[in-house]
């Protein structure tokens, strides 16, 4: 049962309007002016430092742990050392826009336009990024949605996993500054890579020194506030916190309590000095376990304190907010900040990993249906069964959650990207679906890219349907095409290109992240940045995985390629030059022709003639991208993962051949089309799991949409659970599903004020219903209902 | 090969029997239900049903061993009345249960019991339908008097096969009278191990009648509520039956 206190935040977070803070933006700011000249790394980690020496301290009512990004309960932050152009030109409508807005005032507009941002003028990194990306890439690649990296150049990278089980728990803060130390003392100054080293371990010193700063202050704050405090019991827990605050996480903990407020300040830290996407717990069962353990055995903790503590800890995952552009907004919708926390699986042996903490954290998504942290199961063919009755069960309610993924698969995809076994073993989930570790530096959502725009470049002579630009390569009118096999090649031509440009940019951006974005304090919860003295940006993680990039749309353009298959070049029963011009007029007036082009077998119905296009695109996809190398020499990664991408990348997109009409959302992951998968979800399920999966290693993602009543009893969860088996014997990565009736989402759509706290799934993550788009919202009623016979 | 009119396969059915199942639908049936929500099956041809070879029905529930080797499903026979077509049914039975398949079975009772006795004889479950315990009333409602199908269920019992008797409950047809706790006592002493599962009347089927060009069921069909359901199931664990819901 939920308790008074998680309640009543609870509903503050259900409620408060998220709010923008200028506190952290102007410290950071601030700091930077008085470090002119000095090493990039440095500067930045004086700027952590003073931040966590300044930033006002807040202990919010009833609060257990502590630790605030800002004033605002809901708060986000600015980062300006990325991007200021962005906020400048978007912060005055921020409280309007569609998608994802803030709260800011006009004079907190006026105090950041007069105090910080002239500083930031042509220091940032999206100016440095748009300086220096080559024209070409520019046009196809700037806010167009034919392949989009601006969470790259506008935003910090995020993508980490801190490492609690080898680092943080083991050393603390404080130990980490006395590695540090005495790394540095071994070194040679006069040796020039050593110098490098010695910056690095000075920004690590000073970055620790200032989350410990941080905690401290916050220790001082909860004495100050028990010495007022006239309730006995909020007097006592008030000494608690202080006491805790004054432990962790300079120094490791040692209770379970002290450990979940160590990791809250991990993960503010993280925030801190990025604002980043994807800061994820990982492996929370296995590492909070032992601490359980050992207090339930010495009688310190209760289960239903630890419950609580753990809900505390999920409201604060969820009340710091991801700033971020319009454009970026409409990938990555929902105030989501991806922060993945994973349970269940196999341990690094490859024993079932299931715990108490396991079961206690599906339970505390139930009770307080937040939308962070994202929360990630792992099965495996023998998890035991209540684990699996858990899991179903928490997908009866509704909240999309938890996002279920393949053990056995996420462990072949990182053996697939060059990972040790054991350490393969003990992945957990990054962001949305892409199998991590937590000993590792990866761009995992480096670029989406548009498969729906290489066939329409393909089809309409390299240009664009809807603005009639050129961007492709040039083409020869499609009615000139003699063959399938044709059509085909000039696909592939133009995918090529959007491969090739999407590398030009990642690593465009990777150079000038090495150069502007050195991570100090996110490099002190990796072990090998540690031991070899150098920056997560400069490839100091142990895996240096290449940057994953997601393609978008691969049902639609195999669903297209099918139709041009069968209906111009088998059955002949139109030409490439009529479904032109039906293209180009948008099916208006062509109504005979695209019920025909409806009707050819539409990926997602587990028919091999349009199923075989889709692997065979898939495949050819991951060739092409994996024969690229980043700037560690790691070849690049593909993954058909979701977020809300299909939407904006649907927009730019004309009407396609599958019989889709302009500017309609495209298809996600290897997902079917919305509502094309007419059959059953197991022919869903079996269409999806003929795409190789497993050399995917950025991940793929399957959504579906059950209708209640099926796992609305026991024995229907019993069937979900072996249905999810069965994908999982397929070869699949992941299933998620929504069990919300179209109905109950009409009315949220209707009377969202009576809706709030409604979850659904979007892709890879879950979200607040009312606080996604009118578009983002029909699309998801779109998704096709399986509904019971 | 053997062949015969099928109404459809329906993968992905959970409703009828355990697991994950793919029910056959069978065409063809002695009876003509007035609520009948399956009004294509009352003949073997028509525009709702096609022919399939034993092998084409067989390739097509391959495909789904998966799902019900990780669910305990399988396969149930449904139609119409799957007897009716007792050659591709007994094809078909025989092939599936030689691959392992759990078979079950959805019948109305109204068939010659030895010439089914070894088909039946495969099954994991059968559902048999008890629709009214008057035989004037029965052959109102479905064009049938209901003499061979009572006779049929104890017959049928002792085969030793798990039995489920379904009734279709529905307000104007059944629940007047004490009919059911006739069905009930009935049911207790012919059938004693039987479990029983009440299934409330729906419209679902109504858009077939549409598309077949028949009249719709009489409006006077009305649907029992969730609570008069259970005061029914309550009536017959009363009198010593266990009742089942495949919900």
């Amino acid at each position: 049962m939920i308790t008074d206190r998680i309640e009543k935040i609870r509903q503050n977070y259900v409620n408060a309007r998220p709010a923008i803070s200028c506190e952290r933006a102007y410290l950071w700011t601030e700091s930077h002016k008085k470090t002119e000249g000095r090493q990039v790394a440095i500067r930045r980690a004086q700027a952590f430092y003073d931040t966590c020496d300044k930033l006002a301290v807040h202990i919010f009512d009833g609060e257990l742990i502590v630790g605030a990004v800002g004033e605002f309960r809901k708060c986000g932050i600015l980062t300006p050392e990325f991007s200021w152009l962005w906020v400048d030109k978007e912060m005055d409508g921020f409280d309007k826009r569609p998608q994802d807005p803030y709260v800011m005032t006009d004079e907190q507009r006026a105090f950041v336009r007069e105090n910080i941002f002239p500083y930031w003028k042509d220091k940032s990194l999206e100016e440095a990024f748009l300086a220096r990306v080559p024209e070409e890439t520019y046009k196809i690649g700037v806010d167009t949605g034919v392949i989009d990296n601006d969470s790259k150049w506008r935003q910090a990278v995020g993508e980490v996993t801190p490492d609690y089980q080898d680092v943080l728990f083991v050393k603390g803060f404080g130990g980490i500054i006395r590695e540090a130390e005495e790394k540095i003392a071994e070194l040679d100054e006069t040796v020039p890579d050593e110098m490098d080293k010695i910056i690095f371990y000075r920004s690590v010193i000073l970055t620790s020194k200032g989350i410990i700063r941080f905690a401290n202050r916050y220790a001082d704050e909860a004495e100050r506030m028990a010495a007022e405090q006239e309730d006995g019991k909020r007097k006592e827990e008030l000494l608690r916190i202080a006491a805790n605050c004054r432990k962790v996480p300079e120094s490791p903990p040692e209770t379970f309590y002290e450990a979940i407020q160590f990791v809250w300040f991990t993960q503010i830290g993280g925030i801190l000095s990025e604002n980043p996407l994807s800061l994820n717990p990982g492996r929370f069962d296995q590492y909070m376990n032992p601490y359980y353990e050992a207090d339930r055995a010495g009688g310190i903790i209760t289960e239903d304190l630890a419950q609580e503590l753990i809900e505390a800890l999920w409201l604060k995952y969820s009340e710091w907010v991801w700033t971020i552009s319009a454009n970026t907004a409409d990938y990555f919708a929902g105030y989501n900040q991806f922060q993945n926390l994973t349970v269940g699986g196999r341990t690094r042996e490859g024993l079932d990993a299931t715990n108490d903490i396991t079961y206690m954290a599906l339970k505390a998504t139930e009770e307080v249906k937040t939308h962070q942290p994202g929360l990630s199961v792992r099965i495996h063919a023998d998890c035991p069964e209540e684990f699996l009755g858990a899991v179903t069960h928490l997908v009866s309610k509704g909240t999309g959650f938890p996002a279920i993924h393949n053990d056995s698969v996420g462990y072949q995809m990182l053996l697939n990207a060059g990972y040790e076994p054991e350490d393969a073993r003990d992945w957990n989930n990054c962001g949305c679906v892409v199998p991590h570790y937590r000993k590792t530096g990866e761009w995992t959502a480096a670029v989406n890219v548009n498969f729906g725009c290489a066939l329409e470049y393909a089809l309409n002579e390299g240009k664009s349907r809807m603005t009639g630009e050129k961007m492709g390569l040039p083409e020869k009118p499609c009615r000139d095409f003699a063959s399938y096999e044709e059509v085909k090649d000039a696909f592939y031509k133009q995918f090529e290109n959007l491969c090739r440009h999407s590398i030009i940019a990642t690593v465009t951006a990777q150079k000038l992240h090495q150069e502007m974005v050195p991570r100090p304090f996110l490099s002190s919860c990796i072990e090998a940045c540690l031991e070899d003295g150098k920056d997560l940006s400069n490839g100091g993680a142990k895996y240096n995985v290449g940057p994953v990039i997601t393609g978008i749309g691969l049902a639609v353009v195999a669903n297209s390629l099918a139709v041009i298959k069968r209906l111009v070049y088998e059955d002949k029963v139109t030409t490439m030059e009529e479904l032109d011009a039906a293209l180009a007029a948008d099916w208006e007036g062509y109504e005979e022709l695209r019920k025909k082009a409806q009707a050819v077998p539409k990926y997602g119905n587990d028919d091999d003639y349009v199923d075989k296009i889709a692997i065979e695109i898939a495949n050819w996809y991951y060739r092409e991208i994996h024969q690229y190398k980043d700037v560690f020499g790691s070849p690049f990664n593909t993954a058909f993962m979701g977020i809300s991408n299909y939407i904006p990348m649907g927009r730019v997109l004309g009407a396609t051949p599958c019989g889709r009409k302009n500017g309609e959302p495209s298809s996600e992951g290897v997902s079917p089309y919305a509502g094309s998968d007419t059959s059953t979800p197991l022919a869903a399920m079996r269409s999806a799991a003929k795409v190789n999966q497993e050399i995917h290693s950025g991940g793929t993602l399957l959504n579906l949409r059950l209708n209640h009543d099926l796992v609305a009893t026991k024995r229907g969860q019993a069937n979900l659970g072996a249905m999810i088996q069965s994908f999982f014997a397929l070869g699949a990565f992941h299933v998620q599903f929504n069990t919300l009736s179209s109905k109950l989402l009409r009315e949220a759509q209707a009377r969202p004020e009576e809706y709030k706290d409604l979850l659904v799934r979007v892709a890879g993550y879950s979200t607040q219903f009312v606080n996604l788009s009118k578009s983002m919202q029909d699309a998801i009623i779109a998704r096709t209902e399986h509904a019971e016979f | 090969m053997a062949g015969g009119y099928v109404m459809n396969i329906q993968d992905f059915s959970v409703n009828d029997g355990e697991g994950i199942r793919t029910n056959i639908f069978l065409a063809g049936c002695p009876l003509t239900c007035a609520w009948c929500s399956n009004p294509e099956g009352q003949t073997l041809q028509n525009a709702m049903t096609s022919y399939m070879t034993v092998e084409e029905v067989t390739d097509k529930v391959k495909k789904q061993m998966l799902f019900y080797r990780m669910s305990g499903g399988g396969v149930t026979f449904s139609g119409g009345e799957a007897t009716v077509q007792q050659e591709f049914l007994r094809c078909l039975a025989g092939r599936l249960y030689d691959m392992g398949i759990s078979l079950a079975i959805e019948t109305c009772g109204q068939f010659a019991f030895e010439e089914v006795r070894d088909i039946l004889g495969k099954m994991d479950l059968i559902f048999y339908d008890i629709k009214h315990m008057d035989a004037g009333k029965h052959r109102t409602f479905t064009g049938i008097s209901n003499e061979k199908i009572l006779s049929n269920v104890s017959k049928t019992a002792r085969l030793g096969i798990p039995l489920i008797i379904r009734v279709p409950v529905i307000h104007g047809v059944n629940t007047d009278g004490g009919n059911l706790e006739r069905t009930f006592a009935f049911v207790k002493k012919e059938a004693p191990l039987a479990k029983l599962e009440l299934l409330p009347y729906h419209t679902f089927g109504e858009g077939k009648y549409a598309e077949l060009g028949m009249p719709l069921p009489p409006a006077s069909f009305q649907t029992p509520s969730q609570g008069e359901i259970e005061a029914w199931n309550e009536a017959a664990r009363k009198v010593g039956i266990e009742t089942i819901s495949y919900r």
